[in-house]
């Protein structure tokens, strides 16, 4: 019985495969029905083409993929959305952007189109979901990628027995993963030494640091100090829609108090920056980090003699939780369409083949598919373990920055005081004070929070 | 000659083709209005527009044009700190970056005029900075400053000087940002002072040689108050591009550290394009264009003269 049940799955599924491959082959390049699609250039353009492929094979669709550079994504996108040109039928939000798009009716909500197709709903990794898809109740689409942040580490520093020995020498407390920021702190101190000393029992050719950060003029430093603020029990928002002012300045005082332990490229790079300090053997450990980042990261091991990376959560179990997310725009002629496009790109298959691809996946069921936690993949997925126990351990966690319609405003903004403190420019204190006042002005008094 | 002196001014005004009954006054304005069309579209009506936007509410991302709000956006970024602040980094950087080009530009010129071979070569290469665009210029500019990388940093060490954080130190953003400028705009100024160097009467200088006159003489009595006319028309021309500053900080710094290098277009942009408050981005831009109007009023207003008398005298 068990066989023939088998046997007719087998044969189900090859006449569906034959209907959908015939359908696709019976469908002329004059009836495709023609969306576009605006999304980051370099961000797995490759892989993205490929997974376009595959959806065009299965639907009569011809999706134009247009590759805008991450800092002109949003401008480009609101200004069409606002015109109503329809130029997008899918657009690619960031997490701070959604709440935005969604308050103002520049994207369409998914909620019915998802009805019947819960299963793959749920399959998002929940914390993700909750933060780059809900608003006020509804879906807003998919996220295909996420950059959730952790930490990543040199391992072969932490393992050496000269340092462990020095290391417990000078705090008293074994070298090991930071499981608080305090640790962290000590570690990045630890390890920042000058041209001439020894790391591993070996001279130093040039400066070694203790930590890399992302303090240039670009927003991933609020990125990488949310997790910190996270950490304190406060957010960038208050319920209130105010910017919690002494929650800001301790979280920035004790982001000054790492900078001496960067490099001095940290007031001027962003992620990538701290991926060619890593590669070029010159920093120990990241603060807050984007985990998609682990393919580049391994890489170290290539090019530094005697580098082993590791991968781990970031201190206290808090960290950025981001994703880009797919929605379709109100103003798409083809709306069935882009939602087709939204549900296959974000799905199980396209997002299997993304992940082989060196992607980091938002789905539970690739992140936790065994073929990605071999040996093998550790080079492309070392990650996925990690990334699944972050959003274990953040469940149930939302940002009011991500809840309010001026969050993308603020998110463009935030940067500005902090990096100044960074800098050296103004204190911790005068960045949260400028931070507070500037999204007063950014919504016009405290901001509305939409969860 | 005696022919061609002889034939009427309004034949030789007017094509044979024309309408006899056109006007020289029509044919005029037939002639113009291509470029009053150009002039019109792309210049006067967004200039109409952004006027009508400075006195209403207009956030792009709430939707189309809002109420009319008076002069409330005038007075929101009149009391606006990080504008002013911006005005003040425009015309800091204006000022240095504009008296070291003049004062560079001239000598190179005079040192190249006074050069006895490989001139051509020299005006050619000195070409190369101005054949390139400043987003592409200054992405390299970016590389050389890199603190890890960069190559300045790296002959810096070999000669054991210290290796400033050129773009990332607060201190120093703003004038690695005119150090580039310099770079790129200093050629400028050497070729169109050259060309007016080589372009100056031989007579007075022989007769002030003979007289015994001293260089400093010479250059004070004679080149400089010849070379005015030019040099005043470069140094405008630089003015109001630096005071347009925007290229160089885009690709450089994006205005920091923190807002060190934010100069008035970059805030204008990141007001209108980052914020999508079009009515205060509009504002500003109209006061921009008042004070860049008023401005160029003034500084050119002697040569307007001088163009002026010229037209009357020929």
């Amino acid at each position: 019985m068990k066989q023939i049940l088998i046997a007719g799955a087998v044969a189900s599924t090859a006449l569906v495969a034959t209907v959908g491959a015939a359908s696709a082959q019976a469908c002329n390049d004059a009836d495709r029905v023609p969306i576009t699609w605006s999304t980051i250039a370099g961000f797995y353009t490759d892989a993205m083409a490929k997974l376009v492929s595959g959806f065009e094979a299965k639907n009569c669709v011809k999706v134009n993929v247009v590759n805008i550079d991450n800092s002109q994504l949003y401008n480009k996108q609101v200004i069409e959305m606002v015109g109503q040109t329809g130029a997008y039928d899918v657009v690619t939000l960031e997490t701070s952007e959604k709440a935005e798009f969604a308050e103002n009716g520049f994207i369409l909500p998914m909620t019915d189109y998802f009805a019947d197709k819960k299963a793959q709903l749920d399959d998002v990794a929940p914390t993700l979901a909750a933060l780059t898809t809900q608003y006020k109740g509804d879906v807003w689409g998919l996220p295909y990628y996420t950059y959730t942040a952790g930490y990543i580490y040199r391992a072969d520093l932490f393992d050496d027995p000269t340092e462990q020995a020095a290391f417990k020498a000078k705090y008293g407390y074994d070298l090991a993963v930071p499981t608080t920021w305090a640790q962290h702190r000590d570690i990045a101190e630890f390890f920042t030494r000058k041209k001439g000393d020894k790391l591993k029992g070996e001279e130093l050719t040039k400066d070694f640091y203790g930590v890399g950060l992302m303090a240039g003029p670009f927003p991933e430093i609020q990125d990488e100090m949310s997790g910190v603020l996270w950490s304190q029990g406060a957010d960038w928002l208050t319920d209130d829609g105010k910017v919690p002012v002494d929650a800001v300045e301790k979280a920035m005082d004790d982001y000054l108090k790492l900078v001496k332990f960067a490099p001095p490229a940290a007031l001027t790079v962003t992620y990538d920056g701290v991926m060619n300090q890593m590669k070029d053997g010159q920093i120990a450990q990241t603060y807050s980090f984007f985990l998609d980042q682990w393919p580049n990261a391994v890489t170290t091991e290539q090019s530094v003699p005697g580098a082993r990376m590791g991968v781990a959560e970031a201190p206290e179990k808090k960290a950025y939780i981001g994703g880009f997310l797919l929605a379709v725009s109100a103003s798409s002629t083809h709306p069935k369409e882009a939602m087709d496009f939204v549900a296959y790109i974000g799905g199980h298959d396209a997002q299997m083949e993304f992940a082989k691809a060196g992607g980091t996946s938002t789905l539970m069921s690739v992140l936790s598919d065994p073929q990605f936690a071999t040996p093998e993949s550790r080079a492309k997925t070392g990650h996925f373990a990690t990334l699944l126990k972050i959003f274990d351990d953040m469940k149930g966690f939302r940002s009011n920055l991500f809840d309010t319609p001026f969050g993308a405003k603020i998110y463009n903004t935030m940067q500005i005081p902090l990096q100044a403190a960074a800098a050296g420019q103004i204190t911790a204190r005068q960045a949260a004070e400028q931070l507070a006042s500037d999204v007063e002005k950014i919504c016009g008094g405290p901001c509305p929070i939409g969860k | 000659m005696s022919q061609s002196m002889s034939i009427p001014a309004s034949q030789t005004r007017r094509p044979a083709t024309m309408s006899a009954g056109m006007s020289d006054r029509w044919f005029s304005i037939l002639l113009i209005t291509p470029a009053m069309v150009v002039i019109l579209v792309f210049a006067l009506l967004p200039l109409a527009y952004a006027l009508d936007v400075s006195f209403r509410f207009a956030d792009l991302t709430r939707g189309r044009l809002g109420d009319f709000v008076g002069l409330d956006n005038y007075r929101i970024v009149l009391a606006d700190e990080a504008f002013w602040k911006s005005v003040g980094v425009t015309l800091q950087f204006t000022v240095s970056a504009v008296v070291l080009e003049m004062v560079l530009g001239i000598a190179i010129a005079f040192l190249i005029n006074g050069a006895t071979a490989g001139k051509g070569i020299i005006r050619s290469l000195m070409v190369l900075p101005l054949a390139t665009s400043a987003a592409v210029t200054g992405l390299f500019w970016r590389y050389l400053y890199d603190t890890q990388f960069g190559l300045i940093n790296y002959f810096l060490g070999l000669l054991h000087l210290p290796q400033p954080n050129w773009l990332g130190d607060y201190t120093i953003a703003l004038w690695s940002v005119v150090l580039f400028d310099v770079w790129q705009w200093t050629p400028f100024v050497a070729l169109i002072a050259l060309a007016g160097l080589q372009a100056l009467p031989k007579e007075p200088f022989e007769a002030a040689e003979l007289d015994g006159a001293s260089t400093f003489r010479v250059l004070r009595t004679l080149t400089f108050p010849m070379l005015k006319p030019v040099l005043f028309l470069v140094l405008v021309l630089r003015t109001i591009d630096s005071v347009r500053l925007y290229d160089a900080v885009a690709v450089l710094t994006r205005g920091g550290p923190g807002t060190t290098t934010e100069s008035m277009t970059f805030y204008l942009y990141r007001t209108g394009l980052k914020l999508f408050r079009m009515d205060y981005a509009s504002t500003m831009a109209v006061f921009f264009l008042y004070a860049m109007l008023v401005a160029s009023l003034f500084a050119l207003a002697p040569l307007l003269k001088q163009f002026s008398t010229r037209a009357s005298e020929g």
